[in-house]
């Protein structure tokens, strides 16, 4: 039973890092409908880029975090700007166009900083572990859990409160009626995009000391991310918030059952079976047309 | 607004050819012409929204043309398409604000006479725009575009399609922004009867060209018989 727990835990701290990779993912695709294949490289990014705050400027991850996602922000703004943009009418060249960035940026940093892994510490102040029972959690498990909800809340509150979020939502449903009331579509799409590559650079930043820190680290991420979004329906926070704890858990408790490869094989023919029955997730958003 | 020799295309083809027309401010010119013959193109144009143009179209100093279409809205001018395209996830209340983010002067208030113009909008404040019926989306439409305290209207049939008892409120409110508002109206009409007694001017267009214009009293059953019946 103790051993469920744990699982039930791991499979939830997981699920956690993956909800903020999706939910970049998720705004990027249901704003401009652009498959940003580079957003994997775009958390790896975050991760180097807390490793070098902490190596060079002896910044913890906690300080380290808005440093990093304004940085690894302004990165996905000067691609959007860039490259991105000049695609708008060609989506599927976008697929092809951001997997080449994400190609480039994992060479210029095995190129730059060096193919080994790299560590970072985490913050002393949530070094320590809270035991209930028999259950085992570590404070700063329980901290990337709490910041990934604070993340949620705070992009459905961008989404739904602000004057930006009614902007995006009116563009996502008319850009050409948007226009003729005064909202510049472009701009609204450079900022989307470079908010979703920020939300990746926190999620590289907040697995730092739970992960190695490689140039390839973003590859296998972004695969889960991706089933995120299709099992949760593209564009739907919902969706990406239940997708994720429902992908985290089934990872964590097959692989505990069976071991971490049978584990994996099971979720993914659960989730082919699943994408059978609902095409479009489990919470299609009828937003893009 | 002034118009000299304009072109309109979509893709390589000219919608628009050779288009001239003056309109001076607070005046109201009705377009008129059959199906297809390029009239909602020649108000897509207005705002931007054709593949490409050429010629001469100025607001006031401002060049039209090199402009964008969020850029082209700031200068006033509220654009009411055809089919309304109201947003209908947003409530009234959002679409209605909406048009304020055309506003130079930053303000985000709603005001007030649109709901003595259409009580049903203030009704219906907090509904989704997509639950709507069609003469109330196109009442919405209206009110949406005077939310940007607009110095021109741009309508394309807003009459179309829309329950009798409402086609004469809308077309009450049109005459009123005009006379007593004193906003410059460009209205796309296939009702004659309604331009000639609205308008201050017309413009007949045919295959993409102007065939006609004139005073509204000069637009003679002839005309109509002409260029405007099947």
């Amino acid at each position: 039973m103790d051993v469920v727990f744990n699982q039930l835990f791991a499979g939830l701290s997981m699920a956690s890092i993956l909800l903020i990779i999706a939910l970049g993912l998720a705004i990027i695709y249901g704003t401009m409908g652009v498959i940003n294949l580079a957003h994997g490289e775009f958390v790896m990014l975050g991760a180097y880029a807390t490793w070098a705050l902490q190596s060079f400027a002896g910044l913890g991850v906690l300080a380290a975090l808005p440093l990093v996602f304004a940085a690894v922000a302004a990165v996905g703004w000067v691609i959007e700007k860039l490259m991105v943009q000049r695609l708008y009418h060609r989506p599927l060249d976008t697929i092809l166009a951001t997997w080449g960035i994400g190609i480039i940026l994992q060479q210029a940093v095995r190129l730059s900083v060096g193919a080994e892994s790299r560590f970072v510490k985490g913050p002393e102040l949530l070094s320590g572990n809270t035991e209930i029972g028999a259950l085992v959690m570590s404070n700063y498990r329980l901290f990337v859990i709490a910041f990934s909800i604070f993340v949620l809340v705070g992009s459905w509150m961008l989404m739904t409160r602000t004057e930006f979020g009614t902007k995006l939502r009116a563009v996502i449903q008319n850009r050409g009626i948007s226009e003729c009331y005064g909202i510049e579509s472009k701009r609204i799409y450079s900022i989307t995009f470079a908010y979703g590559a920020g939300l990746a650079g926190i999620a590289g930043a907040l697995i730092t000391p739970l992960f190695s820190t490689i140039p390839t680290m973003g590859t296998g991420l972004v695969v889960d991310a991706f089933l995120v979004v299709i099992v949760g329906g593209l564009g739907s926070l919902i969706g990406a918030a239940s997708a994720s704890v429902l992908i985290g858990e089934a990872t964590a408790l097959l692989s505990a059952v069976m071991n971490d490869t049978l584990g994996r094989i099971a979720v993914l023919a659960g989730i082919i079976i699943l994408i059978r029955f609902r095409p479009r997730g489990l919470f299609p958003s009828d937003t893009r047309n | 607004m002034h118009a000299r020799d304009l072109y309109s295309y979509y893709g390589k083809s000219p919608v628009l050819q050779g288009v001239s027309f003056d309109l001076a401010p607070g005046e109201f010119l009705s377009v008129l012409g059959r199906n297809g013959v390029g009239k909602t193109t020649l108000l897509k144009t207005i705002m931007g929204l054709t593949d490409r143009c050429a010629g001469a179209l100025a607001f006031g100093d401002s060049d039209l043309l090199s402009l964008s279409t969020p850029q082209r809205s700031r200068l006033g001018i509220g654009y009411i398409p055809q089919g309304r395209e109201i947003i209908p996830q947003f409530t009234v209340r959002e679409n209605i604000l909406m048009g304020t983010f055309a506003r130079t002067d930053g303000r985000r208030e709603i005001p007030e006479y649109l709901f003595e113009m259409f009580p049903i909008l203030g009704d219906f404040i907090s509904r989704r725009g997509g639950d709507l019926s069609g003469g109330q989306q196109q009442q919405l439409a209206i009110a949406r575009a005077l939310a940007m305290d607009p110095k021109i209207l741009i309508l394309d049939e807003p009459t179309e399609g829309i329950q009798p008892n409402i086609v004469k409120q809308i077309e009450q409110a049109i005459i009123r922004l005009n006379r007593e508002h004193g906003l410059g109206i460009i209205l796309v009409e296939q009702n004659v009867p309604f331009a000639r007694e609205a308008s201050d001017r017309f413009l007949v267009l045919d295959k993409g060209r102007v065939v006609m214009s004139g005073r509204s009293n000069e637009l003679t059953d002839s005309i109509v018989e002409e260029h405007l019946t099947f």
